[in-house]
Order: structure tokens, then C-alpha cells, then sequence
């Protein structure tokens, strides 16, 4: 695409509902999907019938080698139209990593192209029993000969190597760290439906925790857990006749690999590249970059990916954002601040991928963020994975 | 020299340390490392070498790669390590350090694998290193690496 992106805050989010997010459910994933679903369709002041699209990413993200079931372990668009009772005219699904960034696209050119007039939108975790990311391979066939052999494998160690050489490079300590997942604690501790609900981080206790793939510990990792998230998309002048305040989005931009490397061997240099065409498509398409936007809501999957989408965004810059977060120039309390992880994000909710940001994006934008809303916010900007595999979707509250 | 490894369980058995499956591409990487050379896969339209090989050239992009395997020295820098405590691997004796390896012959390649020196050594960017390898089975090593100034 070479211009604008045309069909720019034509399209709206006009609903939400968010499931309870634990750390083990009691009952079927698929069941909590429906109601959600459900939710989500009342709160946009629809009914189950005028729903005629659904979009997903039904992606069970553990790496410990178990199978997906449709309706228990994850729900496809298929799946939730089906136990909803629709014969949806539009169902379908995003398979990447960028999930949330990547399946919203498809539900935007939906809407904006007519192939579905309301979209209901949702992404449902399941947290499988057991070790979520062991894997007892004795044997490593494909593409995991050519790392597990050799002792590597997994997300955690793949961010601890990104992390460590950003580390080594601009001098950044865990007591920047700490600030940063004491913050997204904080913030998480203050929303309801969060896994850690009432239970903020204090600095002391990251600086105590051992590491586990130095040097992250596991309070940089998101934690697994169950949850649903759903909204519901229409063209941005059916939602202006809804009950809630639209939510218009102006555009998105993805980022992709830019080097051939070993499955999870992502580099700092990768990501930061990925991130400049990343946050120049973002430009192109919107007329965005990341200083304009009131609210950057950065993905914290492992928390220092936020440091490097502050960098690629250009909120900070390059090597600074440690920095910046030790500084205090992070802090969604702060006047003047930047809150870029004012939803709590994955570490201060759960393992929601990228919905805690969008959430939050939803949320302010809209109006409806109740004690924690904040003051003159009109454009934000939802990112979820790395610049490498993600994406981001930008959002706005004014019309036109 | 090929270092002595210790297990709880065989190399390839359960709870053991993952061995590779050798594969029709893969498995002329393995014969080296059998013989402790490290080799790296080179493309026979553009000579670009990669690691590992994928389905199209990373350089030239052709459908046709042919990847031979080329014997590299083996020598590199450190541009990222980390020391693992919690593997979600089975049949490593814990902690270890993985580095993340820059090939000396072939720049902007890089490799990730375990650093034998062990979880004490000082390490830095660009501190030297240099391929070793560990004998898993009688007909199975993996590459690793050793810091040059103590190798």
C-alpha cells in the first residue's frame, strides 16, 4: 500500500467484555467464551442476531507440544458462531505471531469492505495443566535440531539473549527493570478482572526474585492463564446510533522478520530494524508516529520488549528507555510521563497477549475506565509481540 | 577435544538430552559435527553461506538452493549470552550458559549454543570464541563453544 490508509476511523469498536482472568479455569474455555461473547454483544446494545462476523486467533500459545481442541484448549471463529447459534456470513481466523494486531486487521477490512456489518472479535487463553513450556523431546527433528541439541530453546531463553545484549550495549540494570514491572503491577493491581487484582509488585521483591534465564526472572515473564476477551466491531456510523462512545481506529501496521536465523533466535538488531519499517508503515498508513499518540500501550509478553517498542517508536531514544523507566518517566501517575503500560499490559493481567493494550486503548478512548480514567486522551496505540513478528493497531476517539 | 557429558539419562532417551533427528538436508551438518568440525550451509547459486538452511536461499532467494555443507573455522564473538537455570529441556545438569556466537568467517551469521566454560567465566561482547563439541552419542556431537583464551 502506497497512500492513507482509506478507510481510516471508519470502522469502530462499540462494545467490550472481559472475562475473569485466572490462573486455572474450572470449566471449558469454550464456555467462558460464549458468555463473554454474550457480554460483549449486550454491552455494544446489539443482539446475538445482528452478529454476522466473527474474527479470532485461536492460537494456544505453550510450547509444551500439547494438541489444541476446538472449544476447550482454544475457540475459532467457527466454533464461537456455532455455540452462539449464527450462521455467520464471515468467520475466520489470523494464524501468526502478532495475534491481536494481525486478526484485528482482517476484522477492520471486513467491516470497511461490507463482508460483515458487526464483528464479533475476541482472542480466548487457555492454560493448559502441567508445565506450560517443558518439552520432553529426547529426540529434536526439523527445525529444533538445529537449537535444542545445543540447549536452546524456548521463548524465555530466546528474550533473556535479546535482553542481555541490550543489556550489555546501553548498560541497563535490573533496577530499571524493576520500576518497569512494578509499574505494569501497579496498574494491573487496580483492574478487576486481572489475575493480579489487588496484588502490586514492590521493587524489593523483583530485586529478591533468582533469575531463571539471567537476566530475567520469572516476574518478567507474563503468566499463564484462562481468559476471554471480546469486542464488537461495526462501520463507525452504526456505531455512532450505539450506546457507548465509538472507538474509531485508524489504521494498523505489522512488522515481519528481516533476517533468516534459527527458530527463536531474534535478535536485538532484528527487532530494532523490524521496528523502523514498522513505525515508517505505521506513518504511511495513518499520518502517526509514536510521540503523537496520547497512549502507547507497549507489549510486555517479556517486559523488555516494552523498552524496545518505546525505542522503535521513537518515545525515547535508542538505548534510552531504561533509562526513561528508571526515571520514573514511565509512571501513569506521573504528570508528563508516558504511560505506556497503563493497562497493567500481560504482566500486570495475565497471559491476555496483546488484548490488555487494546483493553486499555478500548477503555480510555471510550470514556468508560471508570477510576482509573484519564484525562484528555484521544489517540492510542495498541501493540502486542515484537516488532519483528507483531504489530500494532492505532485507535482514536474523535471522528473523520 | 570433545568434553565428557553427564546425565541423569542417555542423550536421546527419555529424560535424556534431545539429540538430532538428521534429516536429507541436515544431515551432512551432523557428519561434520560427528568429526568436530563446525560447517555451515552454503547456497550453490549465490555461494552466500546460512545457518541453518531454510527451503529458499536467505541471499539470492532461489527455490533451488542445493545447500552444500562448508567446513568454517569455528572461531567467533560473543554478542549475547545468558546463564540458564530453569531449562524446559530435559537432561541438562543446570545452570549453563547459552551464547549467542557471530561466526568469524562468515559475518552477520549467527549461532546459539552452550558455552563450556561454565556459568563462573566473565564473559563481555565481542570477547572470542572459539567451536567445541559435545559427544552425546558414539556417532553424535553437537557444537558448542569455548572462550579462545582459555582453549
Amino acid at each position: 500500500m502506497s497512500g492513507a490508509f482509506k478507510a481510516r476511523n471508519q470502522v469502530a469498536v462499540a462494545g467490550f467484555a472481559q472475562s475473569p482472568i485466572v490462573r486455572r479455569a474450572t470449566r471449558p474455555l469454550g464456555a467462558t467464551a460464549v458468555e463473554t461473547a454474550l457480554q460483549a454483544i449486550a454491552d455494544a446494545g446489539l443482539t446475538v442476531g445482528q452478529i454476522d462476523g466473527f474474527v479470532s486467533s485461536p492460537l494456544m500459545p505453550a510450547m509444551g507440544g500439547q494438541s489444541a481442541v476446538d472449544g476447550l484448549s482454544t475457540v475459532s471463529s467457527a466454533w464461537l458462531a456455532q455455540h452462539l447459534g449464527v450462521d455467520a456470513s464471515y468467520a475466520v481466523g489470523f494464524a501468526g505471531i502478532g495475534q491481536i494486531a494481525g486478526s484485528m486487521s482482517i476484522a477492520i477490512n471486513a467491516i470497511a469492505s461490507g463482508a460483515a456489518d458487526y464483528i464479533l472479535f475476541h482472542r480466548a487463553l487457555h492454560n493448559p495443566p502441567g508445565k506450560y513450556n517443558d518439552n520432553a523431546m529426547s529426540v529434536a527433528s526439523g527445525t529444533d535440531q538445529w537449537i535444542a541439541p545445543m540447549g536452546f530453546y524456548g521463548a524465555l531463553a530466546s528474550a533473556a539473549l535479546t535482553y542481555n545484549e541490550y543489556c550489555q550495549r546501553y548498560g541497563a540494570t535490573r533496577e530499571a527493570m524493576a520500576s518497569l514491572v512494578v509499574e505494569a503491577r501497579k496498574n494491573g493491581a487496580r483492574i478487576p478482572w486481572s489475575a493480579w487484582y489487588g496484588k502490586p509488585l514492590t521493587v524489593k521483591e523483583y530485586l529478591d526474585e533468582p533469575t531463571l534465564a539471567d537476566p530475567m526472572c520469572r516476574y518478567d515473564a507474563d503468566m499463564p492463564v484462562e481468559g476471554v476477551a471480546c469486542f464488537v466491531l461495526t462501520s463507525a456510523e452504526r456505531a455512532r446510533d450505539l450506546p457507548n462512545k465509538p472507538v474509531y481506529i485508524a489504521g494498523y501496521a505489522q512488522g515481519y522478520p528481516t533476517e533468516h536465523r534459527a527458530k527463536m533466535h531474534w535478535t536485538l538488531d532484528e527487532m530494532t530494524e523490524a521496528g523502523a519499517r514498522l513505525h515508517q508503515r505505521l506513518w504511511n498508513v495513518t499520518g502517526l508516529r509514536g510521540q503523537d499518540i496520547d497512549l502507547p500501550q507497549l507489549y510486555d509478553g517479556f517486559s523488555p520488549f516494552v523498552y524496545i517498542w518505546m525505542e522503535v517508536l521513537g518515545l525515547c531514544g535508542p538505548g534510552e528507555a531504561h533509562q526513561l523507566a528508571l526515571a520514573g518517566g514511565i509512571d501513569s501517575d506521573r504528570p508528563g510521563a508516558i504511560p505506556v503500560i497503563s493497562g497493567g499490559g500481560a504482566i500486570g493481567n495475565g497471559r491476555m497477549h496483546g488484548i490488555p493494550q487494546m483493553l486499555e486503548c478500548y477503555l480510555q478512548l471510550s470514556g468508560r475506565a471508570g477510576d482509573r480514567q484519564r484525562a484528555n486522551v484521544t489517540t492510542g496505540l495498541a501493540c502486542h509481540s515484537t516488532p519483528n513478528f507483531g504489530g500494532c493497531v492505532a485507535y482514536s476517539n474523535e471522528p473523520g | 577435544m570433545g568434553e565428557a557429558v553427564q546425565h541423569r539419562a542417555l542423550p536421546g532417551t527419555p529424560g535424556g538430552r534431545p539429540v538430532p533427528m538428521r534429516d536429507e538436508q541436515s544431515s551432512a551438518f551432523w557428519d561434520a559435527a560427528a568429526r568436530h568440525v563446525l560447517a555451515v550451509a552454503k547456497c550453490t547459486k549465490c555461494g552466500q553461506a546460512t545457518l541453518p538452511p531454510d527451503v529458499t536461499c536467505p541471499h539470492c532467494l532461489t527455490t533451488e538452493p542445493e545447500f552444500t555443507f562448508e567446513p568454517v573455522s569455528g572461531r567467533g564473538h560473543i554478542r549475547s549470552w545468558t546463564i540458564i537455570r530453569r531449562s524446559f529441556l530435559q537432561g541438562f545438569d543446570l545452570p549453563f550458559v547459552l551464547v549467542d556466537v557471530e561466526l568469524a568467517d562468515v559475518p552477520g551469521l549467527r549461532m546459539i549454543a552452550r558455552l563450556l566454560d561454565g556459568p563462573a567465566a566473565k564473559l563481555s561482547l565481542g570477547l572470542a570464541v572459539t567451536a567445541a563439541f559435545e559427544d552425546l552419542t558414539a556417532d553424535c556431537s553437537v557444537p558448542a563453544f569455548r572462550l579462545e583464551s582459555a582453549a
